[in-house]
């Protein structure tokens, strides 16, 4: 790796923008003539659909359009598509799900029948003055119960509520496994749903253009390519390269931008329906119930052991509630993502996934920050967790006998981890743990009235999301570079990481560089953010386009010194002849390029090049975490009071930024452990936790500070040697602190507990622990 | 959306005047009402803006010691008072424990007294409520209930009222002053919220077209012995899933007068009086303190998913009796429970 910025703790370039109010976001962009979108929402889970009446709508003032399901059939746009690839046993059932429900509503907050008019107030007013009359049916509202018999049924041609069966490993094998064990331990998990809540909710502007048929959608999002994929032919029916796509700043989006939403379909159509740009936001409650949820994983997980504590199998049987349709990656996070970390950093010799996927009349599920890893990390460690205590083995020493510690390794699955420092990790925590300082920490807070718990948890992610990347560099006329990728930044800082790998690679200054990205006119492909995969997948592109600038930028050096290009040497944005003064500048070749009268025979004008990487490696971020906690024995209240990351991302271009990720990613993770649920009711199928008053978020309070600390083991998987950060966090807390929450309430003989352990759920643990009794002895 | 009228009142009497039509509502800081107006909870036909009222933003001392607060007092001018800090710190630290900075900011103290539930189905249109609805029912009973009323509650309502500030304020005695068309009256705090009975569609016993004040706290204020312990899901932003506000007089390690009321666990502020009864004249022990929990939860009624803080409020009352006679008022700015 090149020395000089990469490495550096830099502060983001963008942060000036965004700090001083400067940041543009989808809702601030001036759309001149544009009209308001609204939708209208079922507020029933579940209810067939007797008629529309539209008639007093239209009427209304400012009203320009009013669609219903109807419409959008008449029109011949096709159901929003569900490119996920999953090998099923039998088929994967994909409902065709509209962009405006037809004659069925599936959730509470499923788009029924859209306004456009002047104003939003309008389009709101107008949007009241719609009937539509239900005819309210029973709703299956949790996963595992829809799957049982008797539950109300989402869809005829998924009977039993089942979307797929999914089974992935050597079932002999694992039975085989557990045959043999000296100790098997079983746990009911259940990780529960949640909802990723970026700050800025989705927004969108459509437009059309009649005389070109082409469409133009501004949208806030993380993947202008893939949804435009899912967008163009599947929906619009109209080739890709007539739709246009483009995001401006974006305010996170934690996977849950990335997919095609029936509200961009509508702003399109309504576009082209009148040839007007039409906008729409959504507000803070209709992200609650109509975007996407994420994780709903329940089941049973074994792991059989030997009598030493080696790991002989692993099994899961699961659960996955994918909500009333299947969402864009929906039915893909699951089974493929769950799958590719099971086992996480252990040896196991045998693993077997058993995924039974569910319908109910809920928002649809898809991938969130980890997506399916925190799942497998979460079932591991938990598991882990409970054998050691079971069996009376050291937890860490337990870790520690089946970490992988020799690479590279297949796992049981097929998957080849290059590289990870494990064990590592592993000792570093044990060590900033102080173990064994530990007892006189617990009694001191014994004797203020608080149990103390001690969770230790090592996690795997496996990162790359969807395979290959692009990438370009290109000279702009006034002396800056251009670089381009497909990959894209909702606020995680690539303006600077990816021009630190530039300015080190070409010898230009840092302030020259200016990232392209999320335009579809303006990137060629590539599959935006989302799996932890920008630097490595991005960053690769980068450095290909940059092999490929300097190839060109060395043939022209050479032609215009006159020597051969094997005696140029570069160094600091120069080409100079080896053991001479003579040389060029890359910004003076730039600028020569431009001119054919300066170029070589054969080479085409300019420095511009781009490139592809073909590469589909994952890497393996890893780590150990550790958390100790305090209960409040009269409350259950929970108090992280300290949290250690050790963590291994490869080389680092930019430790600030790798460690903002993962700290971001761990409150997050604190969140989901200690907090956040979404609620629905399980009689009506209501959704209960439908603002960010009743869907608990942590706050600046609730979390403690987070240090981090790096140790680097190259991946020689891409040339920049790294590995993705940005869903660490996600993956690595909910083990962590649940298991600290579960050491804390141990002595009480509580060993079940699910996510979030809120003062309610530990009290009723303690309680159920306690036989029912008054309270436990403290 | 809803369409509505707005007018901005010069006097009480106009305000009162307005306030008495059928579809008006009175709005101050809005914090409340605007949330439910997005919502479609609250449907007004007519807006009537109080903020500008004269004489209604100033906290005055009053004659026999006690302290008078004008409805338009915003909570945060409330807690940082000098005298209301100094004379009645369990006031401010009720305060200071709800909402956040910025909603404290514009939050009236006539606005909290009169803020709504937080019951997810009273605020989900797309549900029956007997509070929103008379009549159509009350999905918190069989339904998801862990925020819901453990004492006090009906077979028609398991609603409780939110607000930190009245705990206190039901602590403290205060009065509320109220004008309305019958002329001024003042009403005792623990008359002025009701239990919802049959009846859950009124919070309050306050009439129509009658406008809220003043509040009057009297001269016993509790500035040794005090504590408000709130119980929540997260450290802010979040409304008590069981709180305790007490004031106690101490004599040596007797305890003399003493007051608890409970907030999150009823549809008012609730105090049992045989329960602080118990309380005066007795040494301050543990023993004492949990006597006094199991009679003031003597009643409460658990719906399942609340049926937890039945228990959790006998051990809040019992640790906030604990921190008020010892003298050790629990942080609300290192919001750590001691
Ligand atoms: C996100 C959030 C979190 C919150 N957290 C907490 C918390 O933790 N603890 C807590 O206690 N509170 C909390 N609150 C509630 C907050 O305290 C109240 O919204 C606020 O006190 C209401 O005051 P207001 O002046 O804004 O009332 P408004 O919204 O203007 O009015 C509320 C009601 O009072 C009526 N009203 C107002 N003034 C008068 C008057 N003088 N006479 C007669 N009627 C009147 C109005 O008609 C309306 O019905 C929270 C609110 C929000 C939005
Ligand atoms: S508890 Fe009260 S407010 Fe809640 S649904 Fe029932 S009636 Fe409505």
């Amino acid at each position: 790796m090149p020395e000089g910025l990469s490495g550096q703790p830099l502060r983001r370039r963008e942060d000036a923008r965004f700090l001083t109010g400067a940041g543009r976001y989808t809702a601030d962009l001036e759309a001149p003539g544009a009209l308001h979108l609204h939708v209208l929402r079922s507020p029933h889970a579940h209810a067939r659909v007797l008629g529309i009446e539209t008639g007093a709508a239209r009427t209304m003032p400012g009203v320009r359009l009013v669609l219903t399901g109807v419409d959008l059939a008449d029109a011949g746009l096709g159901p929003l598509p569900c490119p996920a690839v999953v090998r099923t046993i039998g088929p994967l059932v994909v409902p065709d799900r509209h962009a405006l429900a037809r004659d069925r509503v599936r959730h509470v907050g499923e788009p029924v029948a859209c306004v456009v008019a002047e104003t939003s107030a309008e389009a709101r007013d107008a949007a009241e003055a719609i009937e539509v009359s239900y005819d309210p049916l029973p709703a299956a509202v949790d996963g595992r119960a829809a799957l049982a018999p008797g539950a109300p049924q989402v869809w005829m041609q998924a009977p039993g509520n089942q979307a797929f069966r999914f089974e992935r490993g050597d079932r002999a094998a694992v039975e085989a496994g557990f045959a043999c064990a000296a100790h098997v331990v079983s746990l009911d998990l259940v990780n529960q749903r949640v909802h990723a809540a970026p700050i800025e909710p989705r927004a969108a502007i459509g437009r059309h253009d009649a005389a070109t048929d082409s469409f133009d959608l501004l949208l806030s999002g993380q993947s202008v390519h893939n949804i435009r994929e899912q967008l163009a032919g599947p929906v619009l029916g109209v080739p890709a390269d007539r739709v246009r796509l483009s995001c401006p700043d974006v305010g996170g989006g934690f996977g849950l931008k990335n997919f095609l939403f029936p509200e961009h379909v509508l702003v399109l159509h309504a576009a082209r329906l009148l040839g007007r740009p039409v906008r729409w936001v959504a507000d803070g409650s209709e992200e609650f119930q109509a975007a996407v949820h994420a994780r709903d994983l329940q089941g049973t997980a074994r792991l059989a052991l030997d009598a030493e504590g080696r790991f002989l199998a692993l099994h899961a049987d699961m659960a996955a509630d994918l909500g009333a349709y299947c969402s864009a990656f929906g039915p893909g996070v699951p089974t493929n993502s769950i799958s590719n970390a099971m086992g996480t950093v252990y040896a196991v010799p045998a693993v077997l996934l058993e995924v039974r996927g569910a319908f109910t009349n809920t928002l649809p599920v898809d991938a969130y920050r980890g997506a399916g890893k925190p799942e497998a990390n979460y079932m591991m460690e938990r598991l882990v967790d409970a054998a050691a205590r079971r069996c009376g083995f050291d937890p860490v020493a337990l870790r520690r006998r089946n970490l992988v510690t020799a690479f590279p390794h297949r796992s049981a699955f097929g998957i080849t981890m290059d590289s990870g420092g494990f064990a590592e990790a592993l000792d570093a925590v044990e060590a900033l743990a102080d173990r064994a300082g530990f007892a006189a920490r617990r009694a001191e807070s014994e004797a203020r009235g608080k149990l103390r718990g001690l969770g230790l948890a090592c996690f795997l992610e496996t990162a790359r999301g969807a395979p290959g990347e692009w990438a370009a560099v290109r000279f702009a006329d006034n002396g800056l570079v251009d670089l381009a990728l497909g990959t894209q930044s909702n606020g995680q800082g690539h303006e600077t990481s990816f021009a630190q790998v530039a300015a080190d690679r070409l010898g230009l200054p840092f302030e020259s560089f200016r990232l392209v990205q999320a335009d579809t006119a303006l990137v060629a492909r590539g599959n935006g953010h989302g799996g932890a995969r920008s630097l490595h997948m991005g960053g690769t592109a980068l450095v290909l386009a940059i092999e490929a600038v300097l190839g060109r930028a060395r043939r022209l050096a050479a032609h215009l010194l006159q020597a051969a290009p094997d005696d140029l040497a570069f160094a600091a944005g120069r080409f100079a002849v080896a053991g001479t003064e003579r040389g060029v500048d890359l910004p003076a070749l730039a600028r020569a390029a431009r001119d054919p009268a300066n170029l070589p025979d054969g080479m085409a004008p300019g420095l511009d090049a781009e490139a592809d990487n073909p590469s589909d490696l994952i890497t393996f971020p890893s780590g150990a975490h550790v958390a100790e906690v305090e209960v409040d024995l009269d409350t259950g209240e929970v108090a992280l009071v300290r949290y250690q990351a050790v963590d291994d991302y490869g080389n680092l271009v930019n430790p600030l930024l790798t460690e903002g990720q993962v700290q971001g990613g761990l409150a997050q993770g604190i969140g989901q452990a200690l907090m956040e649920r979404v609620v629905y009711d399980p009689d009506s199928g209501q959704l209960l936790s439908a603002s960010p008053m009743d869907y608990a978020l942590p706050r600046a309070s609730d979390v403690p500070p987070l240090p981090v600390r790096f140790i680097s083991v190259p991946t020689a998987s891409n040339p920049l040697g790294v590995k993705g950060a940005g869903q660490a966090g996600a993956i690595a807390a909910p083990p962590t602190v649940m298991l600290a929450v579960l050491d804390a309430l141990a002595p009480l003989g509580v060993s079940a507990l699910d996510m979030p352990a809120t003062p309610e759920r530990i009290w009723k643990a303690i309680h159920e622990a306690s036989g029912g009794g008054a309270r436990p002895p403290a | 959306m809803n369409r509505f009228s707005y007018v901005r009142a010069t006097d009480v009497a106009q305000a009162a005047r307005e306030a008495g039509a059928p579809a008006a509502k009175i709005i101050a800081g809005g914090t409340n009402l605007v949330d439910l107006m997005k919502y479609d909870v609250e449907r007004p036909g007519r807006l009537v803006d109080i903020t500008r009222l004269p004489g209604l933003r100033a906290i005055e001392d009053a004659a026999d010691g006690g302290l008078r607060i004008g409805a338009l007092v915003t909570n945060t001018e409330v807690a940082y008072d000098r005298r209301v800090e100094a004379r009645y710190p369990l006031l401010s630290s009720t305060i200071l424990a709800g909402a956040t900075p910025q909603l404290r900011n514009s939050a009236t103290t006539g606005g909290n007294l009169l803020q709504r539930t937080r019951c997810y189905y009273f605020y989900d249109v797309g549900t029956p409520c007997n509070k929103r609805e008379p009549g159509t029912g009350c999905p918190a009973i069989p339904g998801v209930n862990r925020i819901h009323a453990v004492l006090g509650a009906s077979e028609h309502c398991i609603a409780t009222h939110p607000s930190d500030m009245c705990v206190a304020m039901a602590a403290l005695e205060a009065v509320v002053r109220v004008s309305g068309p019958g002329g001024e009256r003042a009403i005792p705090f623990a008359e002025f919220h009701r239990l919802p009975g049959d009846a859950p569609e009124r919070d309050t016993n306050l009439g129509r077209g009658e406008v809220v004040t003043a509040v009057e706290l009297p001269a016993r204020g509790f500035p040794a012995h005090y504590t408000y312990l709130k119980l929540r899901d997260r450290h802010s932003y979040a409304f008590a899933l069981v709180s305790v506000a007490v004031g106690m007089e101490m004599d040596g390690g007797r305890i003399g007068e003493a007051r608890f009321a409970l907030g999150g666990v009823a549809h008012k502020p609730w105090r049992d009086p045989e329960a602080e009864a118990m309380l005066r004249g007795q040494a301050a022990s543990r023993d004492l303190f949990e006597r006094a929990a199991e009679r003031t939860l003597r009643g409460a009624k658990g719906y399942g998913h609340n049926t937890f803080k039945i228990e959790l409020a006998r051990r809040a009352i019992v640790r906030a009796l604990e921190q008020a006679a010892a003298g050790t008022p629990q942080s609300q700015v290192d919001k750590r429970i001691r």
